[in-house]
């Protein structure tokens, strides 16, 4: 079933998927988000890479230009500290929402 | 957020690769999105996944917009699109930024010089909006003059005046001779109180400041502060100077410290070359009695800080009370003061905003308005330029708007290109400025250093601002017109049909150049005319072959019986100078000093009622060196001397005046105080009048002269006449003088000539730049006129196809053409009339012996102007003449 990125939420979903691989190309992270997401996420590549450009300018993540297994040119991101912070603190506020949503869904008093 | 901005910096300027780059990497991604689809069996992979991945162009520029700030990117874009369509029609783009460049170029080159004079607070003064100059006058018969030079009035003034000022300082700069020997050379000094550095934020380079205690009665100290720039020249900045001594006037200073590197005091222009305290100077200068005469002076002035929330208005009248005072203290009785009527008043501490401004800043500002006119008359061709590529070009604005580009994009477009070609004037305009405001200064503010344009901030920031104004202001025009388009009618009515219709913005901005133009040529005309009166006036003497010389003294004190042989000796040394035709002694100097005594005369009450009478005392052969006529009697001879009887000779003038009707030969008059007791002097001849008081003097003056001596004064120096150059004569004059000049005692030698060249000075500049601005006024004017009528022409073709069809005869286009041109000009003329006849009386003061309103003048410059209309239309008359009726009509 595919449903759509949360909005606002797609810079993280980028953000942590580069973090976790260390280092990939634009289709890889558009197949590792929908690999991971277990096929609910399709990132459309119409948001990917203005996002991408998004996250190389603000400094979160830098782009090198380097070769695929099968040896085709290919730019590879990675995280760099700055964008470290910025997921955590992205995460940090998204968990704060979801736990939010989470007891307006189920208001049970016991988390008192 | 540095970085961010470094980071889009990089991107912006490495835009082509980066736009590859992404380009690279979206086909890559396409590519194994391809692959992918394939290997799951899709039969057509490449176009589903060309189809999932999108509109790659779109998604290419919607990454791309990241990099920029909003709308940046479009905006070079169209600074780009700009360039290539200037490019396609490099004509318009040169004369465009050609147009703008003169117009911009003669702004900037007269702020950089107006700035300079009126606008800029003395560099490094604390809170100079607080700090006024103060200005004493006084009246003598009825006559208002300026005064207050004497130490001792200063020093009532800033005594009494504590409840207005929290600080006032005094100042004066002189030349004065530094150094002793061959090693001697005059130069700027200023003469400062010891709280006058207080005024500034600059604390000194190297030692420090006199202190107050330095600057203290009875003589003060001996000690000297360098500039910072003299610092560098004599001591080339070596730390030694310091403790070092040097000869300053009559007193030998040591040096304690150097000022801040920009510290200039009051005199940007002239920088002094080192400060020496007040009380040190006066002491020496003014005697011992310095600190309490009233009676002698070297130019002294005031600058005082106001106290917080104490007005102007509220601090001349304080001042005024304090001069009043002071006038008590100096022992004049309160009907003498009645008499005085004394006046004080604060005014801003730039000397050319006070009231005694100089007739070269009055010119200077009304030039800056000229200018200004004619930057306008730039922006007006432009903008008609530019409304003119706009019409032409209204079916493909109109296509575009019909394929959905938004009619903001273009009009940022429009104004793209406008700002685009101001910028470029801009640049181009600012070497214009550089070769303009070097003449400038050169004519008008002589014996300073070149005024940077390109090196200035504030003319760098003067010139940005007028580049923005006057790019959105052609600019806006064509917006206007391009906002009016009817889509539908401009579609359809296609670019071929071209009905002729007359743009009534463009025939406004064109009436308004005709206007602008007879008004800055009317200006030219009257300056033109000022200037030859000036010029064609007799003076009563020759300037252009005169030398002054005068004495300087230092330290050597000489009586009046040495001080006269010394002069003598002086003339005899003259005469046998090669080139030099006649010598003579004299104790003023006309457009320069005066000498004034108390004359009486039998049957007459008060002569004063008629005037002032200045006089000279010369010897025999004073009327040959200057040129004076004499008129009756004799001039003065050898045998005019001290025991001999007393003689004088008088000008015309003041013949007729104290004896209407008699013949004054052989009248007496009395001079001395009191006068009424003094012996008579006999007048002997009657020599021509002679403008003693420069061009514009404030009252009425009369001239008499007597013999050196027969008269008690002998601190004068000589005029010296000379055939030929002056200027190659100063030299070998000045050095076969020096010679028999005592101890370190000087002389220095300068033409008359400049004298009076500084006092005209402001018709000079007011008739060059007003005939160069009105004849480039009148060039741009022409220019517009030409391009209107030539495009106006164009769009006639067909209706004059038709005339010339229906037998029109090639003299009647003609007619029609130019009769289109003339009636411009002749609104133009018009309308610019009514103006220079309405802000006549504005300029009258400046003028010389001309009515602003003169109808030669107005006539002549009426003329010019519909002639020039005449001329720029008739090479598109010819044009319109020449159309084919044939080709034109089988066109359509």
């Amino acid at each position: 079933m595919r449903e759509e990125i949360p909005p606002g939420t797609l810079d993280m979903l980028i953000l942590k998927t580069v973090s976790w691989r260390k280092e990939l190309h634009g289709f890889e992270i558009a197949e590792s988000i929908r690999a991971t997401s277990s096929g609910v996420f399709v990132v459309e590549e119409g948001s990917l890479y203005p996002a991408l450009q998004r996250l190389l300018v603000r400094g979160w993540v830098v782009g090198e230009w380097g070769r695929t297994p099968d040896n085709r040119r290919a730019r590879y991101y990675h995280v760099t500290v700055l964008g470290k912070r910025q997921l955590e603190r992205s995460v940090e506020s998204y968990s704060r929402v979801t736990r939010a949503i989470a007891d307006i869904l189920d208001p049970s008093p016991s988390r008192a | 957020m540095l970085g961010q901005f470094w980071r889009r910096l990089m991107l912006f300027f490495g835009l082509d690769r980066a736009t590859q780059d992404l380009e690279d990497e979206m086909r890559l991604h396409r590519k194994l999105r391809a692959e992918q689809l394939l290997a799951q069996g899709f039969p057509d992979a490449d176009a589903q996944a060309r189809r999932r991945f999108g509109n790659a162009t779109r998604i290419a520029e919607e990454s791309r917009d990241t990099w920029f700030w909003p709308g940046l990117e479009a905006v070079w874009q169209d600074a780009r699109v700009t360039v290539r369509s200037l490019r396609r029609s490099p004509a318009f783009a040169a004369g465009v930024m050609l147009t703008f460049a003169l117009g911009v170029g003669a702004n900037a080159a007269m702020f950089s010089l107006i700035d300079r004079m009126m606008l800029r607070p003395p560099a490094l003064m604390r809170d100079p909006a607080r700090v006024q100059r103060v200005y004493m006058y006084r009246s003598v018969d009825g006559v208002e003059s300026g005064t207050g030079g004497q130490y001792a009035r200063n020093a009532d003034i800033a005594r009494w005046t504590t409840t207005s000022f929290s600080a006032v300082a005094m100042h004066a700069a002189r030349q004065l001779a530094v150094g002793v020997g061959q090693d001697a050379r005059e130069m700027r000094i200023a003469i400062v109180s010891a709280n006058f550095f207080g005024f500034f934020d600059a604390p000194p380079a190297a030692g420090r400041y006199f202190g107050a205690a330095e600057d203290a009665p009875p003589s003060g100290s001996p000690v000297a502060v360098l500039s910072h720039a003299a610092w560098q020249a004599q001591y080339g900045g070596r730390p030694d100077a310091i403790g070092s001594t040097v000869q300053i006037g009559a007193v030998v200073y040591t040096i304690i410290g150097v000022a801040a590197e920009d510290f200039v005091g009051l005199w940007p222009l002239r920088p002094p070359a080192a400060f020496i305290p007040m009380s040190t100077y006066s002491a020496s200068a003014l005697g011992p009695q310095w600190q309490t005469t009233y009676s002698s002076s070297f130019g002294i002035g005031s600058i005082a800080r106001l106290k917080p929330g104490v007005s102007v208005d509220a601090a001349s009248a304080d001042l005024t009370t304090a001069l009043v005072q002071s006038y008590r203290a100096e022992g004049r009785t309160e009907e003498r003061l009645t008499a005085l009527r004394p006046r004080a008043l604060a005014a801003s501490v730039l000397l050319e905003r006070g009231p005694d401004r100089s007739d070269v800043a009055r010119v200077a500002t009304w030039l800056g308005g000229v200018a200004i006119i004619v930057l306008l008359i730039a922006c007006a061709n432009v903008a008609s330029l530019l409304l003119a590529r706009a019409l032409s070009k209204r079916r493909e604005i109109a296509v575009r708007l019909a394929l959905g580009v938004s009619r903001t994009r273009l009009l940022t477009q429009l104004l793209t290109e406008s700002m685009v070609l101001a910028a470029c004037g801009s640049l181009l305009g600012v070497f214009v400025a550089t070769g303009m405001s070097a003449m400038l200064s050169a004519a008008f503010l002589p014996g300073i250093d070149r005024l940077s344009v390109a090196g200035d901030p504030r003319t760098l920031v003067f010139i940005g601002i007028i580049t923005v104004v006057v790019g959105a202001f052609t600019g806006v025009l064509p917006v206007l017109q391009a906002r009016r388009l009817a889509l539908t009618d401009d579609l359809k009515a296609g670019a071929r049909a071209g009905t002729y219709r007359r743009s009534r913005t463009r025939s406004a901005l064109l009436v308004l150049q005709g206007a602008l133009s007879l008004v800055l040529l009317v200006g030219a005309g009257l300056f033109v005319r000022s200037l030859r009166n000036v010029r064609d006036l007799r003076l009563g003497f020759d300037p252009e072959s005169v030398l002054v010389v005068d004495l300087k003294m230092r330290d050597v004190r000489l009586d009046s019986a040495q001080t006269a042989g010394l002069r003598l000796r002086l003339v005899a040394a003259a005469t046998r100078v090669p080139g030099i035709q006649h010598a003579s002694l004299q104790l003023s100097t006309p457009f320069g000093g005066s000498s004034e005594w108390p004359i009486s005369v039998a049957g007459v009450d008060s002569v004063n009622k008629f005037g002032r009478f200045e006089f000279n005392a010369v010897s025999p052969d004073y009327f040959a060196t200057l040129g004076t006529r004499i008129l009756r009697g004799r001039a003065f001879e050898s045998g005019d001397l001290g025991g001999a009887r007393r003689v004088m000779v008088i000008s015309e003038a003041m013949g007729k005046v104290l004896w209407p009707g008699e013949d004054p030969l052989e009248k007496c008059v009395r001079i001395g105080i009191p006068a009424e007791t003094s012996p008579c002097r006999y007048v002997v001849g009657i020599a021509e009048d002679i403008r003693s008081r420069g061009f514009t003097p404030k009252a009425k003056y009369f001239y008499y002269y007597l013999p050196a001596a027969q008269w008690h004064q002998q601190d004068g120096g000589l005029f010296v006449r000379v055939a030929g150059d002056t200027r190659s004569s100063i030299e070998p004059l000045r050095r076969r003088l020096q010679e028999e000049m005592p101890g370190s005692s000087y002389v220095t030698v300068a033409r008359l000539g400049e004298l009076v060249d500084a006092q005209s000075r402001s018709w000079v500049m007011g008739a060059t730049v007003f005939t160069a601005f009105g004849a480039l006024a009148l060039v741009l004017a022409a220019v517009g006129l030409y391009s209107v009528i030539a495009y106006n022409v164009a769009q006639r073709r067909q209706e004059l196809a038709v005339r010339v069809a229906l037998g029109a005869a090639a003299g009647d286009v003609m007619r029609l053409v130019v009769g289109e041109g003339l009636r411009f000009g002749v609104t133009g003329a018009a309308v610019g009339t009514a103006i220079a006849i309405i802000a006549a009386p504005r300029i009258a003061p400046l003028l010389f012996n001309q009515s602003p309103r003169d109808p030669t003048v107005f006539a002549t410059v009426t003329g010019a102007l519909l002639l020039v209309a005449v001329i720029a239309s008739i090479i598109p008359a010819i044009r319109g003449a020449r159309v084919d009726p044939n080709a034109a009509l089988r066109a359509e």
